[in-house]
Order: structure tokens, then sequence, then C-alpha cells
């Protein structure tokens, strides 16, 4: 009896309350789409349809030179195919914009001076740019591979902490900085462009892409739901406003939300806590955060080398005033096994449950004899004594040795 | 309670000389007949949400009835408003706090008076509320996500029917009907063909027509996205989040 509909956009069910038979969230992602993408679409002028990434297989033919390997990433921007480059045996990052944004005028001119731009990129904690072109209509970039998480996924996993966070935020900044001195902006700096090698060396994936794809704001049409707000969410206030006028301070906005996200594990939407408010942070790092959130430009850093060094300062200053923070910045490692000394842990508890069933034991069996009652308790209040003492020296011992290796022998 | 009804009542036109959470803020301590009004109005747009909630916590359909009513006769009776409230600078929060404190430490009180009920300040259909939440699909979200869900439901609803009611006033009613479903999906997905062939119109005609209806649509959501936050700066803020919990 029950008919379920189907919102004809999204495929999904339709809620039974939905307002006027509509989907809630399809009505709710067409009402985030700015002023300026509802003008801009002269209804006279049909966009190009949504992209759709090609299968590895559909590419390969497009790129002789390289091994599509697998699709690994897909948003606004693109999609990403990991592929071997055979002729210098290795990894790369295949990245594939949307065939309609090599349509307008003056494309193949922009595409060639951005991606020479982004080329001379050269920095440690950026994604390097290999090489670039177009092939069936889309333009591509050939770009080194990382082997890492990004910071979402990290996120996501629960691996992150403050701590990291601490070391995280400096590596960004020097490599925004030197972009910006390069006279290049991101534009879309969040954590899914983060990435974290297997070193623990922040890699910046996607510099100047926005601009180059001249997707000022996120097209719901292109990509997902979450990922409309994922990005607005990072945005600085005149991006939304003015997207075309935006300098570098739009990456320390962006940046800004990121540290904030880090710190607390959530958004500063709207009039938001302090981080010291939300997690335990060093209270220094309230100021910082809100001046690189300051929604006037010109009252934040303007330098985003200036928010590394004060993150840096308030750093080495936590190392030698511990009180301020939970616990000195240990360096960021991706996820690693745990270290040996874990095994302690499991050791002590073990001992203290075989310990507690042999006393146990040892009562339910003597019980009732009374004649030997005495004797049996001193033999077993005895080697309870020697078993106790025993522990504490283990436990002395392990603070001593944190690899804990008598332990482990002594078992 | 029909939203339909008090947007025809009110008119359209008499919807955007204010936003309507900052007028009840700003006289929230004086017995202004103006912020009654507007407080009325956002009441009568967001009460089911709330009941949802109060469900959701467990009580009884009977007592969310009498909850309700007694909340919201308390509401606009009383100078609740005066108290200050760290999440009033939007009405959604305002309103989820207040309940959580009035659920925490005045409604046993009101039970054991048997007071529920007595009050019919707002014509509120809580008779139907409850077929309304029989028919809610089921869901493990917290009842404070539920709550956003409901919430960003009955703005829609409330938007819709703005939108409706200024079709019907210009003589357009079957053209909303025909063209509410290109509201959701992007622009260049639309039927445009068939919808030609239904109207009696051109394709291009449908085009414009298509364009100009997405438009104000955005543009009443944004509208009403204003009367429940008291600064214009955070409607983007309280739009994301709807949206996110719509999507979470």
């Amino acid at each position: 009896m029950n008919t379920i509909l189907i919102c004809p956009s999204c495929g999904r069910p339709l809620p039974p309350n939905a307002p006027k038979g509509l989907c809630p969230e399809c009505l709710l992602k067409a009402g985030l789409q700015t002023e300026a993408q509802t003008n801009a679409g002269d209804p006279a002028q049909p966009k190009p349809p949504p992209f759709v990434p090609p299968s590895p297989a559909e590419l390969a033919r497009h790129f002789p030179q390289l091994e599509i390997l697998e699709l690994i990433g897909r948003g606004g921007m693109g999609a990403v195919y990991k592929a071997r480059q055979p002729s210098l045996d290795r990894l790369v990052a295949l990245k594939i914009l949307p065939p309609g944004v090599a349509g307008g005028a003056g494309f193949a001119e922009r595409f060639t001076r951005e991606a020479r731009a982004l080329a001379r990129l050269s920095h440690p904690n950026i994604v390097a740019v290999y090489d670039f072109g177009q092939a069936a209509g889309m333009p591509f970039f050939v770009m080194e591979y990382v082997d890492g998480p990004n910071l979402r996924e990290l996120e996501r996993g629960g691996k992150l902490d403050p701590r990291e966070a601490m070391q995280i935020i400096p590596q960004i900044c020097g490599a925004l900085q030197f972009a910006h001195d390069e006279g290049i902006v991101h534009r879309d700096i969040k954590p899914e462009n983060i990435l974290l090698d297997k070193k623990g060396r922040v890699k910046i994936a996607d510099f100047g892409i926005a601009k180059l794809v001249g997707q000022t704001v996120p097209d719901a049409a292109l990509t997902g739901a979450g990922d409309v707000v994922g990005t607005l969410n990072y945005m600085a206030p005149e991006q939304r406003e003015k997207p075309l006028t935006v300098d570098h301070r739009a990456d320390i906005f962006s940046l800004g939300v990121v540290f904030y996200e880090l710190l607390t594990g959530e958004l500063p939407l709207g009039k938001f806590a302090p981080p010291s408010q939300m997690a335990q942070v060093d209270v220094r790092l309230d100021e910082v955060v809100v001046r690189a959130l300051e929604k006037e430009p010109a009252r934040r850093y303007q330098h985003v080398s200036d928010l590394g060094t004060d993150v840096q300062n308030i750093t080495a200053a936590g190392s030698a005033n511990p009180p301020l923070l939970s616990q000195p910045p240990a360096p960021v490692t991706p996820p690693a096994p745990p270290p040996e000394e874990t095994s302690d842990c499991r050791i002590l508890p073990a001992f203290l449950l075989a310990f507690i069933f042999g006393i146990f034991g040892a009562h339910r069996f003597y019980v009732g004899k009374t004649g030997t009652a005495v004797l049996q308790l001193f033999t077993f209040g005895g080697l309870g004594i020697w078993a106790t003492i025993d522990w504490i020296l283990i436990v002395c011992r392990a603070f001593k040795d944190k690899k804990g290796r008598r332990i482990t022998k002594w078992t | 309670m029909n939203s339909t009804g008090t947007a025809a009542a009110e008119g359209p036109g008499a919807r955007f000389v204010t936003t309507h959470w900052s007028v009840v803020l700003v006289a929230g301590r004086t017995d202004s007949t103006r912020a009654q009004n507007a407080l009325a109005r956002l009441c009568q747009t967001y009460w089911y949400p709330l009941y949802a909630y109060v469900r959701r916590r467990g009580h009884s359909p009977h007592d969310a009835q009498d909850l309700t009513q007694e909340f919201f006769a308390r509401l606009l009776e009383c100078h609740t408003l005066s108290i200050a409230d760290p999440n009033r600078g939007r009405f959604r929060s305002f309103l989820l706090s207040t309940m959580n404190h009035f659920l925490a430490h005045e409604w046993e009180k009101v039970r054991a008076r048997k007071r529920g009920g007595g009050c019919q300040i707002l014509s509120l259909d809580l008779a139907q509320a409850e077929e309304r939440y029989d028919l809610e699909p089921a869901d493990n979200s917290t009842p404070d996500k539920l709550f956003d869900k409901h919430w960003a439901t009955a703005l829609l609803e409330e938007v819709l029917n703005q939108l409706e009611a200024e079709h019907q006033q210009a003589g357009k009613a079957e053209l909303f009907a025909a063209l509410k479903q290109t509201l959701t999906g992007t622009r260049e997905s639309q039927a445009y063909a068939v919808l030609a062939t239904c109207l009696g119109m051109n394709e291009a005609a449908v085009k414009v027509a298509v364009h100009r209806l997405r438009k104000r649509y955005r543009e009443l959501l944004r509208a009403e996205i204003a009367n429940i936050v008291a600064d214009p700066e955070q409607a983007d803020d309280e739009l994301r989040h709807l949206f996110t919990s719509l999507a979470g």
C-alpha cells in the first residue's frame, strides 16, 4: 500500500512529509547556490552536463604514456587517478578537469599560463606538477603521487589531536607563504586538499585549480551535496561575496577554519567559542585562530607566515611551560603500529586477574576445612603478599624502562 | 495549523517589512503587540519540530500535545524572552534551549497542577500532529538532530507556501503546480520541452519562467532564514547548518 516516491534529482526516497512533494535536501541545495551563480545562468545558454569521471580503461586510450591504475578521488574540480609512468618507473597522480571548463574563450592560453605558474611551485609541502595538457577535450595535470591520507580522512579516523595540529599548521603556512610570494592563491584550502605522506610531511594539493576551473563557487551540479557545503564552510566571507577579487588573505581565513576544526573537531560557525573553551589547548591559540578568522581581510593576519610563526612560538613556549598545554607536542607521524611498550598494558591486567582468581580458588577449595585453614591461609596470604610486592616492583621498573622488556620476559 | 492559511491572511507583502526574530528580540522586554505578533507567526510556522522533539524525548502523544500547547502559551504570555540566553541569536536554538529548560524545571509542576492544555493562545493543529509524527520514517538520529531536520522541513514548507501564495495571487497557480518540480535538480536537467507541451508555452518561455521561479524561491528562502536569526550575517551559517543537518 505504501508507495515510496523517489526524488528525480538525487534518486533518494522522498520523506513522507516532503514539502509540496519535493525533496527537502535538494531544495536546500538549490537555495545554497549564490546569486552570482543564478545570474550567471542565462536560461538560453545551457550549461554542460554533470561531470562523470571516465573509467580507468576509457582514460587509458588517451594517455598511452601512462598506466592508469584506479580512480582515487572525485569532486567538483574533476577526478584524480592513480597511475604509473613506466618510462620513469614512478607512480603519479593524474588529475582530469571537467571537459566543460575548457570551452570558454581564451581558455587554452589561461590554462597554459596557470599550469606553468603551478609548475614553478617547487616546494616540499606542495604537490608537484609534472605535466599538463588536454586530452579528448579534458584538461589534465600529471602530478606527484602522495601515498597517504588527507586531513579529512585522518579526522574521521580519529587520528588527529591538537598536538598534531600544532605541527601541521606551520608546515601549511610555510607552503602557502611560498605560493603567495609567487603570486598564487590556493582558493580552496580545506582538509581534503591537505595530504600527509608516509613520513608525516604535509603536501598541499590542488593549488590554484579553483581559479583555473573558474569555479568560484562550487557547483552543486558537478559535485555531491556534501562537497558543496564542505567547500563553502571553508570559504572566506569575501570569497562568497566577490569570488573574483579575493587575494591571499582568503587562504588565511580558510586555514583558520581548518585550524579551528583540527583543534576542536568542530567548524567555527556563527559566533563560535574560542578553541580553548572547546578543547584542552593553549589559551594563546584563541587569539591566533580568531585573528585568522576575522571577517574583514584587513583585520586578519596579512601574511600566512606570521600565523605559522605564532603557532611555532606557542608550541615552543608550551614545551618550556607544560601546564599551558595538555601535553608537549610530539612530531607528527602518519598512523603507525603501536609501540612495543603497549604490551605492558596487556600484561598487568592479565596478571592481576590471575592473582584474583588464585585467591578466589584457594578460598573456595579450603572453605569448611577448619583444621588446615590457618596454615593454608598463611600459605596463600604469603603468596599474595609476595605477588603484590613483585607487582609493585614491576610497575616501578616499567616507569624506569619504558620498553618494558623485563616485564615481557618475566611473564 | 495551516501555514498556507497564515500566508494568505497576511499577504506576501507583509512578510518582508521586518525580520521577525529581530523584532521579537528588540521588543522582548516590552509588551509590544508587534513583537507578540511576530513571535506568534514564528511559533505557528515552527511548532511541529518542537512537538516531534518532545515525542522523541519519550513523552506520550497526549503529554506532548499538552506540553507543546503549554510551552507556547507561556512563551507568548510570559516574559521568557527577558531571560538572557546565549542561544537567543537564532530562533531555532533559542526555542530548543527554552524547551529543554521547560522540560527540566517546569513541566512536572505544571502537570501536577493539571494545568496542561488549559491555554489556547495559538491555534495549533495538535490533533493532527500525532498522525504526522506516525508517518515519520524510522530515524536513529538524536532528538536534537531530528529537531533540526524537522526544522529545515518546516522552513521549506513555509517558503513554498509563500511562493505558492504569490503565484495564486498573480493568477499563476497552474504554472506553479507545473514548475515546482524544477526547484530541485539543476537547471539543465529540466525537461523543458515536456513542460512546454504541458503548459502550451514555447520552450524559451518555459526556461525563463523556471529561471524566475528558482530565483524567487532563493530570495524567499533567504528572507525566511533572515526571519529566524537576529543578525543577517548569521543567515548563511544557518542555511548551511540546516543543509548539513538534512544531508547528515
